[in-house]
């Protein structure tokens, strides 16, 4: 029995009370001291240095920590470590033996069942577990064996291929290997991927630094406060402590920061504007100590108003969220509104319309939960910044630590490790700048990961509230869109001003709209800054736009395809007057989508169908430059400052150099992720990358080719302008070589190598709206067929097709995993995600036990992604971007086949059961306004 | 998180003294999915865990002894799915436990556990009211029974005294036919909370007792005394009002995961959807359906 009880007796290296733990770890006996809280995750990843198993949700609903106990899997996260004595653990390390993948972890990547990886450890674990007990399990079986482990990347469909391939049945679509010859238009694997399965990927969490301190967040159970007093005497008193920040050791007045807005505080002072907002940061020998001294430092504060939704805001006399004197200038500073945006053409009030459809649409707040929560390292010990952060934008993040610690570029190095899933939750700076002043300040490299609450409470998606007429004829011609969109956005700018911007500025959609008028408002609230998301604030209004395309539909006796297919925007028709018109044969998407749906097959009495479109504008400007070196063997190492988060960015810039240079795609190393190794790309956003950076990488390989063509010439004494590259082979006069067989001749006893630079830029326009043209535009149909439970109001999915217009695959197995993963996220908005609040501001539902997104059960009965291709993109081989069009029109294309099921009408998200049955019990639908 | 000492008595004496002895300041742990997150997340400190799980008297053991089914405080989830299933005994209780969280926790999760987190939603719960379940409390003055929805006092409160700790729980085996079932109401098919759940018993004589969570602190459960609920030819319409009064007696309250409204309306959706399965297991003749 224990003695009276001394939390830290043990010292700081020894926090709490110590135990041995003797155990079987992979297969080797283990005997090692470790704290009696430690859970078992903690101790074998700080421990063991066993890092496969990740922290996300620590509640064990994400299942990403998920290792096999005696043979069951378990969560590592809810286990002591002492529990597992005399216990065998076997975690992801285990599954692989000699560099050869177990048959579950060959099978996940051979069909496309990774992405960003961060889930992966975890869910190989709960998939060999499956695969030992009942390798033949039927679908149904390996939903439930999988459900306890959630992704955000992908659709799971991906995983249960995997499990039948692994169960040796076939699956409609795996990877192509091994790889000889072009590799653009196949499935070729992913680059990085056998890391993913096999635990090794290092992501933030899993990265050590020498030296490093561990920082905790203080932050107070309540939305708007005024911080009165910060007592943290009794948190300076455990042992490990090294320090606690507060505003009053920052720089006066406090530094701030944004991308747009220099309005963030590094730490909050004198005020906090949202629930989670940091008050004081406590620095500590192990996270554990801080974590504990975090939570004894004692805060005195007086609660105030809260503004928590855009009524709230905009009502006369609401609190202002952002001090007048911080918007200096600003007409609008005495307001909760950021920015008030107009665009129109045509003439909206002098059009006569058949039917005018006059409606009010929300979209709640919602949060990217990728499974990786938000994680920092910062050494700022020296004179210079090197920063550890999973950003999806190295280069804005060292410009902006670098302004605000006055620094040259040159001394500011960020290092960004794959992110483990981005959605545009890892754009911008959060917490690095607070990291900086601890680490300047103690000496020491500070890291900073945050729990999945935390991450919450870091960034979001805009909430929003749409108002719209809309005017058609009686053939169902729209006549004119009238739009007035409210974009909740949080206490800070972060980016949110470009993504009302962005997202309303196509408000109107694919389609030919002869008039149009588009108000749209950014609106302060006291909740975490709303910043970039899959869709950038295109599916808030779409949701409002493509419903209202339905309604009138419904009232014209047309059906959903039908309208669509008369006013969606071909091949050159225009978009936005005056802008670039449409890039693609869009109907021909529709008419694909139809198909795969089968739109006009007979339905079941029960069943609704629903169908939406929507566009989102490709990056408008910016520059990504690329290093593409030619080694003397033939192999190629490339130079990119994309963050490949999932997406696989690393994987087609691979394919385009190894088939540009001649080289297998095994030849191909690519590097990423350090400002002081790779030049500029402006950032990983956007769905930019291929289009952007893959053309930067096919001018850099021009480049080499250029230098081969000057090299055959120099060697082989022939006119240059009787040599020529193509396909990746250099044409001599004796015949096409490939240029890897080639420059293994010609550099072999030389051992130099070519160098080729490219760049892709576009300019900024300074009198666009979007500061620039979309380079390309993704165009999705998304249809849906379903049916109700009318007593519970739940919805069982038995369609669900997604059609992107893509320009062309350069994989198409990632074009679709991207698809699959944007559609399944859509999911989650339309059905079941949302952030709410109570009257103080807080968020009621932090956390992965009351957040719900979809999960491997929750997956439509059949998913089906159809893409078309008419090489019609500005990028390599004319491809576009293909991240993010899935998720545009999720939620009406749903919404409007719940509707033809059960004839309600419902205008706000989710469409949680409760939402479907209220409206199923009222059964009003003052949609029908028509005039 | 406040650290914390830890220790595993080896027996059940043992672990009632230690339990005793530190009284509130310590926590006893068994499948440990419940009190690990309250504990990170600060929701309980404590300064001892007790871990139960090398108490002899508590390992996993599931028997049929006295016209009981004895499941033993250390039985997990898994462990009773998979000797319910091999038994054919109590497909209802079944049902419940296989939406116990993911297979990682019901791997470790315990039935016990689940009743002494004393969750108004637990799953399994009403299933063991409506089967008249009971739990075996050892304690310093012996051995103590109390019914399942006695032993649940409210939300997060159980009827434990000093040093007293669950042992077993204790299910009646059916003496004829019988036919359970159990519903439950989420926001996703996925691993979720219930909104509302229930338990559903239809005697060999026709009594019918339905048991609700999650629509008040503690499970209620409410017994058919009109005798339409447990024919199986009554109609709807004759059931409907049956119902509609025994559920007015719930008192759900408004949260993250539904309103009230919500939850109330979904206590007869579940009751009728339960009896239809109950009649259906009755009829399907399994003797401890």
């Amino acid at each position: 029995m224990p003695d009276t009880f001394h939390p830290h007796i043990a010292g700081p290296d020894r926090f709490g009370v110590t135990k041995t733990v003797r155990t079987i770890v992979n297969g080797v006996p283990v005997t090692k001291d470790t704290a009696a809280h430690t859970s078992l995750l903690d101790f074998l990843r700080d421990a063991l240095e066993l890092t496969g198993a990740k922290e996300c949700c620590a509640v064990g609903e994400c299942g990403a920590c998920t290792v096999i106990m005696e043979g069951a899997p378990v969560n590592a996260c809810l286990l002591l470590a002492v529990e597992a004595e005399g216990k065998a653990i076997e975690t992801v390390e285990g599954l692989s033996s000699g560099g050869q993948l177990g048959t579950v972890q060959h099978s996940f990547l051979k069909c496309g069942g990774v992405q960003c990886g961060f889930c992966i450890p975890g869910m190989v674990m709960s998939a060999e577990a499956l695969h030992r007990d009942n390798p033949d399990a039927d679908e149904t079986e390996i939903r439930e064996a999988l459900s306890g482990n959630l992704c955000r990347c992908g659709g799971y469909n991906r995983m249960f291929d995997a499990m039948r391939d692994a169960a040796g049945q076939d699956t409609h679509l795996t990877t192509t290997e091994p790889v000889t010859g072009k590799t653009i238009g196949a499935n070729i694997s992913r680059l990085g991927g056998v890391e993913r399965v096999n635990g090794r990927q290092d992501f933030i969490a899993d990265i050590d630094v020498a030296g490093m301190a561990h920082v905790k967040l203080v932050s107070l159970d309540t939305g708007r406060a005024r911080i009165k007093r910060i007592d943290a005497s009794a948190a300076r008193a455990v042992p490990g402590v090294i320090d606690i920040v507060t505003a009053a050791d920052l720089p006066d007045p406090m530094p701030r920061f944004g991308p747009a807005y220099r309005d963030r505080p590094v730490i909050a002072v004198g005020e906090t504007r949202y629930h989670g907002e940091p008050v004081a940061a406590v620095v500590a020998e192990s996270k554990d100590i801080a974590a504990y001294a975090a939570s004894l430092v004692q805060v005195e504060f007086e609660a105030l108003p809260a503004v928590t939704s855009i009524e709230a805001a905009l009502a006369k006399d609401a609190p202002l969220v952002q001090d007048p004197a911080m918007r200096e200038g600003d007409a609008l500073a005495d307001t909760n509104i950021l920015k008030t945006m107009a665009w129109e053409w045509g003439d909206v009030d002098g059009v006569k319309a058949d039917l005018v459809v006059d409606n009010t649409y929300t979209f709640p707040m919602v949060t990217h939960f990728a499974i990786e929560p938000h994680g920092f390292i910062v050494d700022a010990a020296n004179d210079r910044l090197k920063i550890w952060s999973p950003v999806q934008h190295p280069f804005l993040l060292q410009k902006i630590m670098a302004q605000m610690f006055d620094l040259p570029l040159s001394d500011v190095q960020v290092l960004s490790p794959d992110p483990g899933g981005g959605f545009g939750g890892k754009q911008m700076p959060k917490f690095e700048p607070l990291l900086a002043y601890m680490s300047r300040k103690i000496g020491r490299p500070c890291r900073l990961i945050l729990t999945l609450e935390e991450t919450f409470q870091a960034v979001r998606r805009a909430g929003a509230k749409v108002h719209i007429r809309s005017g058609f004829s009686k053939d169902g011609d729209i006549l004119f869109h009238d739009i007035r969109s409210d974009y909740q956005i949080g206490a800070y700018v972060d980016i949110a001003e470009r993504v009302t911007t962005k997202g309303n500025y196509l408000a109107c959609g694919p389609y030919r709209v002869p008039n149009a008028r588009i108000n749209a408002r950014g609106i302060f609230s006291h909740t975490p800054p709303s910043t970039a998301f899959r869709g950038f604030g295109t599916p808030q209004v779409n949701w409002a736009v493509e419903s209202q395309v339905n309604a009138a539909a419904r009232q014209l006796g047309l059906d959903g395809f039908a309208i669509r297919m008369r006013n969606v925007s071909d091949k050159g028709d225009q978009v936005v007057p005056g802008d670039v018109p449409a890039d693609g044969h869009w109907p021909q998407s529709v008419q694909k989508a139809a198909d795969l749906l089968g739109w006009d097959k007979p339905k079941l009495p029960d069943r609704g169908r629903g169908i939406a479109v929507g566009i989102k504008a490709g990056a408008t400007t910016g520059l990504s430059n690329s290093t593409v070196r030619l080694l003397a063997d033939g192999s190629i190492i490339l130079f990119a400052g994309t963050s490949d988060m999932g997406q696989g960015a690393r994987t087609i810039f691979a394919q385009i150099a190894g088939d540009a240079l001649g080289a297998p795609y095994d030849r191909v190393s690519v590097v990423m992720g350090d400002t002081s190794a790779v030049p500029f790309d402006l950032q990983t956003s956007a769905s930019r990358s291929t289009v952007f950076m893959g053309t930067a990488i096919t001018r850099a390989c021009a480049d080499i080719h250029a230098q081969v063509i000057e090299l055959a010439s120099n060697r082989l004494g022939v006119d240059e302008c009787d040599l020529r590259v193509a396909d990746g082979k250099i044409h001599l006069p004796d015949g096409p070589v490939p240029i890897f067989d080639f420059v293994q001749n010609m550099l072999s006893n030389w051992n130099g190598e070519l160098i080729g630079h490219g760049r892709m830029s576009k300019p900024t326009d300074p009198d666009h709206p979007l500061g620039g043209t979309p380079a390309f535009f993704e165009f999705n149909c998304t249809a849906f067929e379903v049916s109700v439970d009318t007593q519970t109001g739940e919805v069982m999915i038995h369609r669900h097709v997604t059609v992107g217009d893509v320009g062309t695959a350069l994989n198409p197995l990632q074009v679709e995993m991207q698809d699959e993963g944007a559609a399944i996220m859509g999911l989650g908005h339309a059905l079941y995600e949302q952030i709410l609040m109570d009257d103080d501001g807080r968020i009621r539902n932090l956390g992965a036990i009351d957040y719900r997104i979809v999960t491997s059960k929750d997956m439509p009965a059949r998913l089906i992604t159809g893409m078309v291709e008419n090489a019609d993109g500005p990028g390599p081989k004319g491809a576009k971007g293909v991240s993010e069009g899935a998720i545009l029109c999720t939620a009406p294309a749903l919404a409007a086949a719940v509707t033809d099921a059960t004839g309600v009408a419902i205008r706000d998200l989710p469409l949680t059961p409760e939402r479907i049955w209220r409206a199923l019990q009222t059964q009003i639908d003052t949609e029908e306004r028509g005039t | 998180m406040k650290p914390f000492d830890y220790m595993q008595p080896k027996d059940i004496a043992e672990a009632s003294a230690a339990w005793a002895s530190y009284g509130a300041s310590a926590r006893l742990l068994a499948g440990g999915t419940d009190l690990s997150v309250a504990l990170r997340h600060g929701k309980i400190a404590t300064d001892l865990v007790i871990d139960l799980k090398g108490v002899v008297e508590l390992q996993p053991d599931i028997s049929e002894s006295s016209g009981h089914l004895r499941i033993s405080a250390g039985t997990t989830m898994t462990g009773l799915i998979a000797y319910l299933g091999a038994h054919g005994l109590f497909p209802s209780l079944v049902d419940a436990a296989c939406v116990v969280g993911s297979i990682q926790i019901r791997n470790r999760a315990t039935l016990a556990g689940n009743i002494c987190n004393a969750s108004p939603a637990a799953d399994t719960v009403p299933v063991l009211a409506a089967l008249d379940a009971f739990v075996e409390i050892y304690g310093p003055d012996g051995l103590r029974y109390r019914p399942v929805a006695a032993f649940i006092q409210g939300n997060r409160q159980i009827d434990l005294g000093t040093g007293e700790l669950v042992a077993a729980v204790h299910i009646p085996l059916p003496l004829g036919k019988q036919g359970c079932a159990f519903d439950r109401i989420t926001r996703r098919r996925g691993v979720d909370l219930a909104t509302t759940n229930m338990g559903c018993l239809i005697s060999g004589a026709g009594a019918v007792t339905l048991a609700f969570g999650a629509v008040s602190p503690r499970p209620l459960v409410l017994h058919d005394e009109s005798g339409i609920l447990g024919d199986p030819m009554a109609k709807a319409q004759d059931r409907a009002p049956v119902i509609e009064a025994l559920t007015a007696q719930a008192r759900p309250i408004s949260d993250v995961r539904a309103n009230a409204d919500y939850r109330s309306a979904m206590l007869s959706v579940m009751a009728e959807r339960s009896l239809a399965k109950a009649h259906a297991r009755m009829a399907g003749g399994a003797a401890h359906a």
